[in-house]
């Protein structure tokens, strides 16, 4: 455990120069975006002095990180707001989509899978595999304007976008929601196809056991670590902000926050953004670590050797 | 223990959301405005961004306001010169009050400009540089003493005017913004939401990026109005729609081709002319831009004070372009390359100039890069030719700006680094006319439009039109009209 944290730690820590190197190293800085072409040299580098921008680049990184050990990710250099005020709006929406999204994805993916192996080369197969062909092939730019044609314009079940009503997260969560569902359908398909040939189904079925009980109990659980490994990725990348999603359903999430601030050079911003997604992947992976543990006893025999 | 832990799994996300999830109603009587940009700043002495601009209007009031030739008119003051160096202002009498009760008086105009002197991380603070000293005459009456002769300072003054008792307390304009205009500030969460300070009616601006989304919002009844950035073929889009009105106005909002004056191959005339006929603007602005949308000469319109309505337009003319660039010694086909942002309407617009300049001989290359490295990018002078567009011009100093040998970066907007010692004399002169005209014949930039201004409403919204520059002071009459579908 101790060596997994020292790798979190480190992983981080690599995160955080990369990205302070990365965004110093583009083109345009905040001063140029703060004051436009009308500003006096001289103005510009009082502001610049005034920002820290005029440090060398080691010392502006020690700075950083000493305010980053004392809790301070400090201020939006546009909009003077506190990093840590965006966060306590932007993350938790990004958390509340990410999670619901992971459901529809499981609800409708898992499921769909084992009908599809337990169809395996009939038509009911080939149906699940089109649809879930045609799931994972739709852009979310595309699926999302259908999504709020059809729920919301036509049917007027669904609000269009924003974060006004509860149900706002209907539509951003099912657009996330079907893409990750077609990937799972084929991995579950795919790994309890692998399982079900085992000579344990075959003894379990000998046995007499109900095919449900089979499937449950001894197929599917046997069958999971792919899956989780395919949910542990996702739901990484779903906690990084989706960006496409979050624009076009106006969802104020972190994808959007992490884009904005790229585009007006907003250093502090944009440094906490990509801190926080780092943590997400590293935190995420280290619970999927958990649950392998958890849902493939062979993973705990190996390690307890 | 693994069903506890799936169960877990599946229920907290489920508590977060209906935890999490509090609606913050709108208002029905709200005016539900979709924009495609949030402001940013709502103090006038930061904001830059057109959507902070634009709301800052009706918060604020301004001493100098602009008439339908953009000269500059009496706002909340009109004012006299007293010498070349010396403008003296007179308050209007009976001004609203600020929002916060205070009567707004020369004290609060003084303090105003004084702190945006102050402010080193401003970008209009450069602007107002060349005041010396701001003395108060009377309640009503102040004067501004120049360092330096500037005929075009009182256009300057288009600054909201702020309390100067807020102002000493360093209170938080940027997100509460008090004020003396028409709408006082009611809240801002993930919209904003101003009240009209007449009848109560309040407008909320919801930021919506996407303009299928913001069309489907207002089809909805999301949203009630919109305005601005929206393709042509969303507008034809709403106008087959019964319940949702469309406005269409000419706008004076400039777009243009910007060029590296400092290339060798663009340095010859020939080659700029080349491009001038290289390109067919009619067609483009039949095929992709908004109703309404009409060639510019110049930066300014011809209705403008200084604008020129006598300079003669390029017209399409590929086989002469072609001519051009071979007596000018280039050889074809001319490989240049084109900087946009990574906007879907200016890489369209981009696609369609390369179709079109391939028959004058010309391969443009293009390449879109996202906004903060574009426009570093041009402002650098790492570029051959960018689109861009002026917005929101007022004054005909801005040829100076852009064009004077003295405003080369970093010490102002020459981005494209002309130098034209003939020129220089026609700015010094203030010869507008002469100006435009050689600006038109020597193309440092490549005239294409002004773009036109729409607005789509649904059909109970009365009393708003889109404005030539884009303004949203419409929402100051705005209604809704009653025994109407909503």
């Amino acid at each position: 455990m101790i060596s997994r944290l020292l790798n979190l730690i480190s992983v981080v820590f690599g995160v955080l120069v990369l990205t302070f190197l990365l965004i110093h190293l583009v083109p345009g800085d905040p001063v140029e975006v703060m004051l436009g072409d009308s500003a006096s040299v001289t103005d510009r580098e009082a502001l610049r002095e005034q920002l820290g921008l005029n440090k060398p680049l080691l010392v502006q990184f020690g700075t950083y990180l000493n305010n980053l050990a004392h809790g301070d990710l400090g201020q939006s250099i546009h909009t003077k707001t506190p990093v840590i005020d965006l966060f306590k709006t932007r993350y938790p929406a990004s958390i509340k989509l990410a999670f619901l999204s992971l459901i529809i994805g499981i609800v409708i993916g898992v499921p769909l899978g084992v009908y599809a192996a337990l169809k395996a080369g009939h038509w009911q197969d080939l149906v699940v595999t089109i649809i879930s062909v045609r799931l994972s092939a739709m852009p979310v730019f595309w699926l999302g304007p259908m999504l709020m044609l059809v729920f919301a314009v036509w049917l007027g079940w669904l609000p269009v976008s924003g974060m006004d009503e509860p149900t706002s997260i209907i539509l951003p969560a099912l657009t996330l929601g079907f893409g990750l569902s077609a990937i799972l359908t084929r991995m579950t398909r795919t790994s309890l196809l692998e399982v079900l040939n085992d000579d344990f189904i075959r003894t379990a079925r000998a046995k007499g056991l109900s095919e449900t009980r089979v499937i449950v109990r001894h197929a599917l659980r046997a069958a999971l670590l792919p899956i989780v490994t395919i949910v542990g990725l996702q739901m990484g990348s779903l906690l990084a902000g989706t960006v496409i999603t979050e624009t076009i359903f106006s969802w104020d999430g972190i994808g959007r926050l992490l884009v904005e601030s790229i585009e007006k050079r907003d250093y502090p911003v944009t440094q906490a953004c990509v801190l926080a997604v780092a943590l997400s992947y590293v935190v995420i992976n280290l619970f999927t670590d958990v649950v392998y543990r958890l849902v493939d006893p062979r993973v705990r025999h190996a390690q307890a050797r | 223990m693994y069903r506890h832990f799936l169960l877990l799994l599946v229920a907290l996300p489920c508590v977060m959301l209906t935890v999490g999830c509090q609606p913050t109603s709108v208002e029905k009587e709200a005016v539900r405005f979709a924009i495609a940009q949030a402001p940013l700043n709502l103090d006038p002495r930061y904001a830059t961004d057109a959507a902070s601009e634009r709301v800052n209007r009706l918060i604020y009031q301004r001493l100098v306001e602009f008439d339908d030739h953009s000269k500059p008119v009496p706002g909340i003051a009109s004012w006299k010169n007293l010498g070349d160096q010396n403008y003296q202002f007179t308050l209007k009498q009976n001004l609203a009050p600020f929002h916060d009760g205070q009567l707004l008086s020369a004290d609060d105009v003084k303090a105003t400009y004084e702190s945006l002197q102050q402010l080193p991380d401003s970008p209009h603070a450069a602007e107002f540089a060349n005041i010396r000293a701001i003395q108060i005459i009377n309640h009503y009456t102040l004067e501004f003493k120049l360092k330096q002769v500037d005929p075009h300072f009182a256009s300057k003054l288009i600054i909201g005017i702020l309390p100067k008792s807020l102002i000493a307390q360093q209170h938080d304009f940027v997100h509460q913004p008090v004020g003396n205009g028409v709408f006082k500030f009611d809240s801002w969460n993930n919209t904003l939401t101003l009240e009209r300070i007449d009848d109560g009616q309040q407008v909320t601006f919801i930021e919506v990026k996407d303009p299928t989304v913001r069309v489907l919002k207002l089809m909805r009844g999301e949203a009630d109005l919109l305005q601005g950035d929206l393709p042509p073929e969303l507008i034809q889009y709403m106008q087959t729609k019964p319940r949702i009105k469309v406005a269409t106005t000419q706008g004076a909002n400039y777009s243009y081709l910007g060029l590296n004056m400092q290339d060798p191959i663009l340095a010859k005339h020939k080659v700029r002319q080349a491009l001038a006929y290289a390109i067919d603007r009619q067609a483009l602005i039949d095929a992709v831009m908004v109703d309404h949308t009409r060639l510019a000469d110049a930066i300014l319109p011809p209705e403008h004070y200084a604008g020129n309505p006598l300079l003669k337009a390029y017209t399409y003319q590929p086989a002469l372009a072609k001519q051009l660039l071979e007596e000018a010694g280039v050889a074809l086909p001319l490989k240049l390359v084109y900087k946009t942002s990574t906007d879907a309407q200016r890489v369209r617009l981009a696609t369609i100039l390369q179709a079109q300049m391939k028959a004058a001989g010309i391969a443009l290359e293009i390449r879109s890069l996202d906004w903060g490295t574009f426009f570093a990018e041009v402002k650098k002078g790492k570029f051959q030719l960018y689109g861009l567009t002026w917005v929101g011009i007022k004054t005909p100093e801005i040829y100076s700006k852009v064009f004077g040998t003295t405003y080369i970066p970093p010490n102002g907007f020459n981005r494209g680094r002309y130098s034209d010692l003939a020129l220089d004399e026609m700015l010094r002169q203030e010869d507008w006319q002469a100006v435009t005209a050689r600006i038109h014949e020597q193309l440092p930039y490549i005239p294409l439009w002004y773009e036109g201004q729409a607005a789509a409403m649904r059909q109970h919204i009365v009393g708003y039109r889109p404005k030539a520059d884009g303004n949203w002071d419409d929402l100051k009459t705005i209604k809704r009209a009653k025994g109407q579908l909503q």
